[in-house]
C-alpha cells in the first residue's frame, strides 16, 4: 500500500453535545470501522464527558487498577476501552479528549513510535501556539519540561487506525489517587507513573478555559490539514448507542480481565 | 499466584496464575501494554497453560514467541519481560 499523507484527505471535524463514557467508547468503536470501511471521511472527534469516569486499558485488569468501592463512592463510572495503555482519570471539566479515525495507509511501514509521533504533530503545534513547550515522549506521552501533558494510544482495525488522546486541563490528584490502585512496581523503572506522572495541567500552564483552549487546538488542526464541519450520522449514532449498552456497559467487557 | 513485572523503557505487565500438578495453570497476563491484534493475548496466556512450573524464564520466553504469529504488534510488552512475570508469579507463590 501507497503512504497517504494528512493533506490527501478532506478531514472532518465531529464535536458533539457531552455523552455518556459508554457512549464515547462505543463511538470510537463504531467510527473506526467506518473509516475501515471507508463509509465515513477521516475524522477528528473532539469528546464533551456528560460525566466522570475512569477508563481502563484494552489489556488492564480490572481490580489491579481500580478501587471499585472507592469509584462508586465518588460516583465514578470505570468502562474499558478499545485500545491499549494504561488507566486514565476523567471528569467533565477537567478533561480534554479527542480521537482521531485515520486511514491506516497514513501510518504503514512506520515504526509505531514514529505513528504515534505523526499523529501527535498538530497538538504539539496547538500547544506551542498556547505558549507551551510540548513535545512527544514515547511510548505514547506528551509532555514539557514541567510534566506530563496527555497520553495517546493507538488501536489498529482493518483499514484504519485510531489515535485518541487524553489532555490533562485540571487535575484533583487527591480523588484520582483514592480510585485508582497505584502499585510500586509500576513506579520501579522510572519513579512514576502514567495517571500520577507529575501531570502540569493545561490549566495552570496557560491560565485559559478549557473550551478556548479547544477552540485553538481545532483552528490549529484546520490551518495545517484542513477541516470540514461533519456530525454523526444517524446509522452512527444508532449503532454506538446498541454498542455501548450491548457491549460497553457489559460486565462480559469491562471485566474480560478482572 | 500473582507476579508483576515493569519493563524497563517500557510497561507494566502483571500475570496471575495458579499450579495444578505441577503445571502452570489459568495464566493471565494483562498490564498497560499494546498488543495488535488485541486477540494475541489469549495466545500468549495458551501458550503458558501447561507449562512445567519450575520452567526458566528462557523457556518461558520461547514458547510465548513460538505460539506469536510474526505480525503481531508488541509495544511496551515482551516474551522475556511476561516470562519474568510469570517467574516472579511462581516464586512468590512458592512461599519465598
Amino acid at each position: 500500500m501507497t503512504q497517504t499523507f494528512w493533506h490527501d484527505y478532506d478531514w472532518q471535524l465531529i464535536h458533539a453535545p457531552a455523552q455518556s463514557p459508554t457512549m464515547h467508547m462505543a463511538l470510537d468503536d463504531v467510527l473506526t470501522t467506518e473509516v475501515s470501511e471507508g463509509r465515513r471521511k477521516p475524522t477528528l472527534r473532539v469528546w464533551e464527558w456528560a460525566s466522570s469516569a475512569v477508563v481502563i486499558g484494552r489489556f488492564q485488569s480490572l481490580r489491579n487498577e481500580v478501587d471499585s468501592t472507592a469509584a462508586v463512592r465518588h460516583g465514578i463510572e470505570v468502562v474499558r476501552r478499545i485500545s491499549g495503555g494504561g488507566a486514565m482519570f476523567i471528569e467533565p471539566g477537567n478533561t480534554i479528549t479527542y480521537s482521531i479515525y485515520a486511514p491506516i495507509s497514513m501510518v504503514e511501514g512506520m515504526s509505531i513510535p514514529q505513528a504515534y509521533q505523526l499523529m501527535d504533530t498538530w497538538v504539539i503545534d496547538a500547544l506551542a501556539v498556547l505558549g507551551i513547550r510540548a513535545s512527544y515522549q514515547p511510548l505514547n506521552d506528551i509532555t514539557s519540561p514541567d510534566g506530563k501533558i496527555a497520553g495517546a494510544a493507538q488501536a489498529r482495525r482493518g483499514k484504519a487506525v485510531l489515535h485518541h488522546v487524553t489532555m490533562a486541563y485540571d487535575i484533583d490528584s487527591s480523588k484520582m489517587l483514592d480510585v485508582l490502585r497505584i502499585g510500586r512496581e509500576k513506579l520501579s523503572d522510572k519513579g512514576t507513573i502514567s495517571a500520577a506522572k507529575r501531570v502540569d495541567p493545561l490549566r495552570s500552564q496557560t491560565g485559559l478555559s478549557r473550551e478556548t483552549i479547544i477552540e485553538r487546538m481545532i483552528e490549529t488542526f484546520r490551518l495545517k490539514y484542513r477541516l470540514t464541519e461533519d456530525q454523526l450520522t444517524p446509522d452512527e449514532l444508532d449503532r454506538a448507542r446498541k454498542l455501548a449498552v450491548d457491549k460497553f456497559a457489559s460486565e462480559a467487557w469491562t471485566n474480560v480481565l478482572p | 499466584m500473582h507476579g508483576e513485572y515493569k519493563i524497563p523503557g517500557g510497561k507494566l505487565v502483571v500475570v496471575d496464575c495458579s499450579e495444578v500438578n505441577g503445571r502452570l495453570a489459568e495464566v493471565r497476563v494483562s498490564g498497560d501494554f499494546f498488543l495488535e491484534p488485541d486477540s494475541a493475548l489469549d495466545v500468549i496466556d495458551a501458550a503458558l497453560n501447561g507449562l512445567p512450573i519450575d520452567s526458566s524464564q528462557d523457556a518461558l520466553a520461547s514458547a510465548i514467541e513460538a505460539a506469536l504469529d510474526d505480525d503481531v504488534m508488541l509495544y511496551g510488552i515482551s516474551a522475556e519481560g511476561v516470562a519474568i512475570a510469570v517467574r516472579r508469579a511462581v516464586d512468590a507463590g512458592a512461599g519465598q
